[in-house]
């Protein structure tokens, strides 16, 4: 395609008070070699928008270069459709709201932006969606058949999609079929599971197909393009879908682990045994079989607890309130004693712990010291924390342990695999643990055919990872949601929330991935990472650090991308040595240009130049929103927004330094265990990889000070002058690049 | 922790049955919000939510025998801030009265300045500062009555000085024989009163 650029500079919310337009006019017509330079006092208004389409359509300009506010404003107001390039150059938040109006360094730093924008639109090239040849498949696979797993089959079903299920046991339901009652609306009462009615809607609707007595023995290729291999009853079934749901559930915590006589004392049972019991008919004695009189509810069984389950599984408090009710219900006159540490009874469902107090169950803040037997019936000695003293509670028939959930993610056993030679904490033969965050440690259920791994990531407690706020169904997996228990702990009524949740997500992937463009957090991109397979070198370095496994590994170690899996990160294009991975517009030797493009004052004139490279998804943002509380930071330091600072390739650190650019900054996201990177990795890679820069500069004899990675909270906009403030003054401090004027 | 008692639900039956507003503390949830909102808590031996946990525990005697119970003076702060809605006064003071209808006397003077209290509004359907001072302060006798007649003597001077207290006795409402029997009436449902 024939270029043809215009550039258009905006003179409104201040710009033009601040910059002298004619001399950016000239520098862009004259040096720059802009053909079309226009400027206008309101160019997102109607008149400065036509202004720009009138251009279009006379002049056959392609290559809009704007000059005015952020590129995260107005972006629909200046999208001129997809065959149209369009380059957004900052003008408003950093340069003329962030610095004092008419001085030659504002002037100076304006002129930068011009140069770096319009060398970056000329690198740019229009852009095209992937599409594979194959059919997509617009089908929604999901694996277990519990409550979560068929709502989230019906919503699909609801949208006129269709749905599979497959469920291991021999019939749907998972633990709500197994229960007697529920408490859910109006909370004032126990009401009917309702499962026969789903189970039967489920089976009846045309747009479900189920298996059940079935697992998944393989998924491979990507979104849109799975093909799943089904084992339903010894046989093997193919099903083409386009995104997958795992609903897998939970398993309840092994009581046997805790030391409150569980397996050793018969009448010592667990939460689901009792309500097992109770959906069956009597609630008894598992040791005589007379009917119980008084209960002893043992809340956080194992829970909240650093020894067993550290987390609150959210349902055990409202369980053991449904089967005191269940305990009333069949005798008026027992008595039911509920020790807990807290009760928690999550969303609207206070209401039931109100019925219970009313109902005259006793409650009792404390810990159980010791459960013994003596005569047939229990008794319990408690800490009883609100009286202050020991309590010992006798002729108890039953005591019921309410334990936690475990998600069937967590493996059994922690899988161990085979370690490089040397690795720190390897055994005798070699083997070591998986980290949780690696695809090989959770328990089967999904078989991916993944270069990372067979299943989803885990988090710490062996929940798939996922972000708890900001995109919960999202796992590091694109196109897989996980929906209900395995998610993490909740309730029959949350569950149903959030299949309903996953099974839109799924739709919205199906959509996406056949028409090329991006999802979740990158929605709507169409560029995608084209890799240049003659140079590479079969490093591996692009197929192991993909957050999201999205590039898999033919038997050389050559990488073999999976464009719908990908999120557009450029992770990828960061880790790759022979920069051979690159987007239509966004590239190594781009953002090369773009430092080449600043202008490096002489050392004499002791105006230092920083380069910042800055996280779009937070960090930029901050900057922005500084920016708009009109706070101010020094004029030397240059802004490029990256993708992910998991992106930035270290040839960068070289282009810029050779240039006698005086120092680096590097804001990302917050990394580590509460993550906030919206590549999960991206950020903790840049540091990795900035950490083995410093040897690099050392050998330049430059210093390693001049480079600095800082984490950025979207919320840290009041930190961004301090911090600018400051690296400057180290590089005062450190005294001018040597390299000026190489 | 030493002491090794058993939960026992005979007490808080007890308490249900025959308490004003007894029954309520059933929805107690043990926040401690009446503790802290108390301004006599410092001078209680066990704040109000403890004495509720230790009705459902069943320890009849503490309970009863603890001057937390006749401290009460109604400021309020408690009930409206208890986030279960319990009417802790009422309870406090159904206990008060129930304690010394079992002839529990734990303050016994607040238990005879409530007697004299009730049996003037009864009389009169009003407070005669002197006469309620007098009958208050000689409850124990001639000597013990004029040592607190002196103690509070100044007080009674400037009362009269500023017009608060009257020399001559305070006269009868109208329509007292309506208000008695409304007092009447409470006195039936078991709310109110005080009889040593």
């Amino acid at each position: 395609m024939e270029k043809k650029a215009a550039l258009y500079i905006c003179t409104g919310c201040g710009i033009g008070d601040a910059l002298d337009i004619d001399s950016l006019k000239e520098l862009a017509t004259d040096d720059l070699g802009v053909p079309i330079c226009k400027d206008h006092p309101f160019l997102c208004g109607a008149e400065g928008v036509d202004l720009i389409k009138k251009d279009i359509q006379d002049e056959g300009v392609n290559t809009i270069i704007i000059a005015g506010c952020s590129g995260r404003v107005n972006y629909d107001v200046f999208n001129f459709g997809p065959d149209k390039i369009v380059e957004r150059i900052n003008l408003r938040e950093q340069v003329a709201w962030c610095q004092p109006p008419k001085e030659e360094d504002t002037q100076m730093l304006a002129e930068d932006y011009l140069r770096m924008g319009c060398s970056k639109a000329n690198d740019t090239e229009p852009l095209e969606p992937y599409i594979a040849e194959e059919e997509y498949s617009k089908d929604i696979l999901i694996v277990g058949g519990g409550v979560a797993g068929m709502t989230a089959a019906l919503e699909i079903a609801k949208a006129g999609r269709k749905a599979i299920l497959v469920e291991k046991e021999d019939k749907l339901g998972g633990f709500l079929g197994k229960m007697k009652k529920l408490i859910t609306m109006p909370y004032k009462d126990l009401s009917d599971t309702g499962a026969e009615d789903l189970i039967k809607e489920v089976n009846e609707n045309d747009n479900i197909k189920v298996y059940t007595s079935a697992t998944v023995a393989k998924i491979s290729g990507s979104p849109g393009l799975f093909t799943a291999e089904i084992s339903a009853d010894g046989n093997s079934v193919q099903e083409r879908v386009g995104s997958v749901i795992q609903a897998t559930g939970w398993t309840p915590y092994d009581a046997s682990k805790l030391n409150l006589g569980y397996g050793k004392i018969k009448d010592v049972i667990t939460n689901v045994e009792m309500e097992e019991m109770a959906a069956k008919g009597k609630i008894t004695r598992p040791s005589d079989g007379k009917e119980v009189k008084n209960v002893l509810f043992v809340q956080c069984a194992g829970s909240r607890d650093p020894e067993h389950l550290p987390y609150c599984s959210s349902y055990c408090c409202l369980a053991s309130l449904k089967q005191a009710a269940y305990v009333k219900e069949q005798n008026p006159e027992a008595v039911n004693y509920i020790v807990y540490k807290d009760m928690r009874t999550v969303g609207q469902a206070e209401d039931f712990y109100r019925k219970a107090q009313e109902d005259g169950d006793v409650f009792i803040r404390g810990s159980i010291v010791n459960i013994n037997e003596n005569g047939g019936k229990l008794s319990v000695e408690t800490d009883d924390e609100l009286l202050g003293e020991r309590v010992n509670i006798e002729e108890i028939d039953l005591v019921v342990l309410a334990v936690g959930m475990v998600p069937t993610s967590q493996p059994d056993q922690i899988p161990r695999i085979q370690a490089p030679e040397g690795t720190e904490g390897a055994d005798e033969e070699g083997m070591i643990e998986v980290m949780p965050d690696s695809g090989f440690f959770a328990k089967s259920a999904l078989n991916l055919e993944y270069r990372q791994g067979p299943e989803l990531p885990t988090l710490k407690y062996g929940f798939p990872d996922s972000h708890f706020i900001c995109f919960p169904y999202e796992t590091r997996r694109t196109g897989i949601y996980t929906a209900g228990c395995v998610r993490r702990p909740m309730e029959v009524v949350k569950a149903k929330e959030d299949a309903a949740g996953a099974a839109m997500k799924a739709i919205q992937c199906c959509e996406a991935s056949s028409q090329g463009v991006a999802l979740h957090p990158r929605a709507g991109d169409i560029s995608y990472p084209e890799f240049n397979m003659q140079r590479c070198t079969q490093c591996k370095r692009c197929t192991e650090e993909c957050p999201f496994g999205a590039i898999n590994e033919d038997e050389k170690g050559n990488p073999l991308p999976n464009p719908t899996r990908c999120r557009r990160c450029g992770v990828c294009m960061g880790a790759c040595p022979e920069r051979i991975i690159s987007f239509k517009n966004y590239s190594v030797g781009m953002i090369g240009n773009m430092i080449k493009a600043i202008e490096v004052p002489e050392e004499d004139e002791e105006k230092p130049r920083v380069i910042a490279f800055v996280c779009e998804n937070d960090a930029y943002p901050a900057i922005d929103m500084a920016a708009i509380k009109r706070m101010q930071w020094s004029p030397y330091v240059r802004f490029i927004p990256v993708r992910c600072l998991g992106s930035i390739n270290l040839v960068w650190v070289a282009d810029a330094m050779s240039k006698g650019i005086d120092g680096l900054l590097f804001l990302g996201c917050r990394h580590g265990d509460d993550y906030q990177c919206h590549f999960i990795k991206g950020s903790e890679l840049a540091e990795t990889r900035l950490g083995k820069v410093s040897e690099t500069l050392d050998r330049l004899a430059l210093e390693a000070e001049r480079v600095k990675f800082l984490e950025i909270g979207i919320t840290d906009y009041n930190r961004i002058p301090t911090i600018i403030n400051e690296f400057m003054e180290t590089i005062d401090e450190l005294g001018p690049n040597p390299y000026k004027g190489w | 922790m030493e002491t090794n008692t058993s939960y026992d639900p005979s007490f808080a039956r007890e308490v249900f049955e025959n308490v004003d507003s007894g029954e309520e503390i059933k929805m107690c949830m043990q926040c401690g919000m009446c503790a802290a909102s108390c301004p006599l808590r410092e001078h209680m031996d066990y704040p109000p939510r403890q004495i509720f946990s230790m009705i459902r525990a069943g320890k009849r005697d503490m309970v009863l025998n603890a001057n937390s119970i006749m401290m009460c003076t109604s400021c309020y702060t408690c009930q409206v801030r208890c986030p279960r809605g319990i009417p802790v006064i009422d309870v406090m003071h159904g206990l008060a009265h129930y304690a010394i209808s079992k002839g529990i006397l734990t303050r016994k003077d607040t238990a005879v300045f409530g007697r004299e209290f009730w049996q003037q509004i009864y009389k009169t359907g009003r407070i005669d500062e002197k006469d309620l001072s007098r009958r208050y302060f000689f409850a124990d006798g001639i000597i013990t009555g004029i040592k607190k007649s002196l103690q509070m003597a100044r007080m009674g001077i400037i009362m009269l000085l500023h017009g608060r207290m009257k020399i001559l006795p305070e006269k009868k409402i109208k329509g007292i024989k309506s208000l008695r029997s409304m007092l009447d009436k409470a006195m039936q449902t078991g709310k109110g009163g005080s009889e040593v």
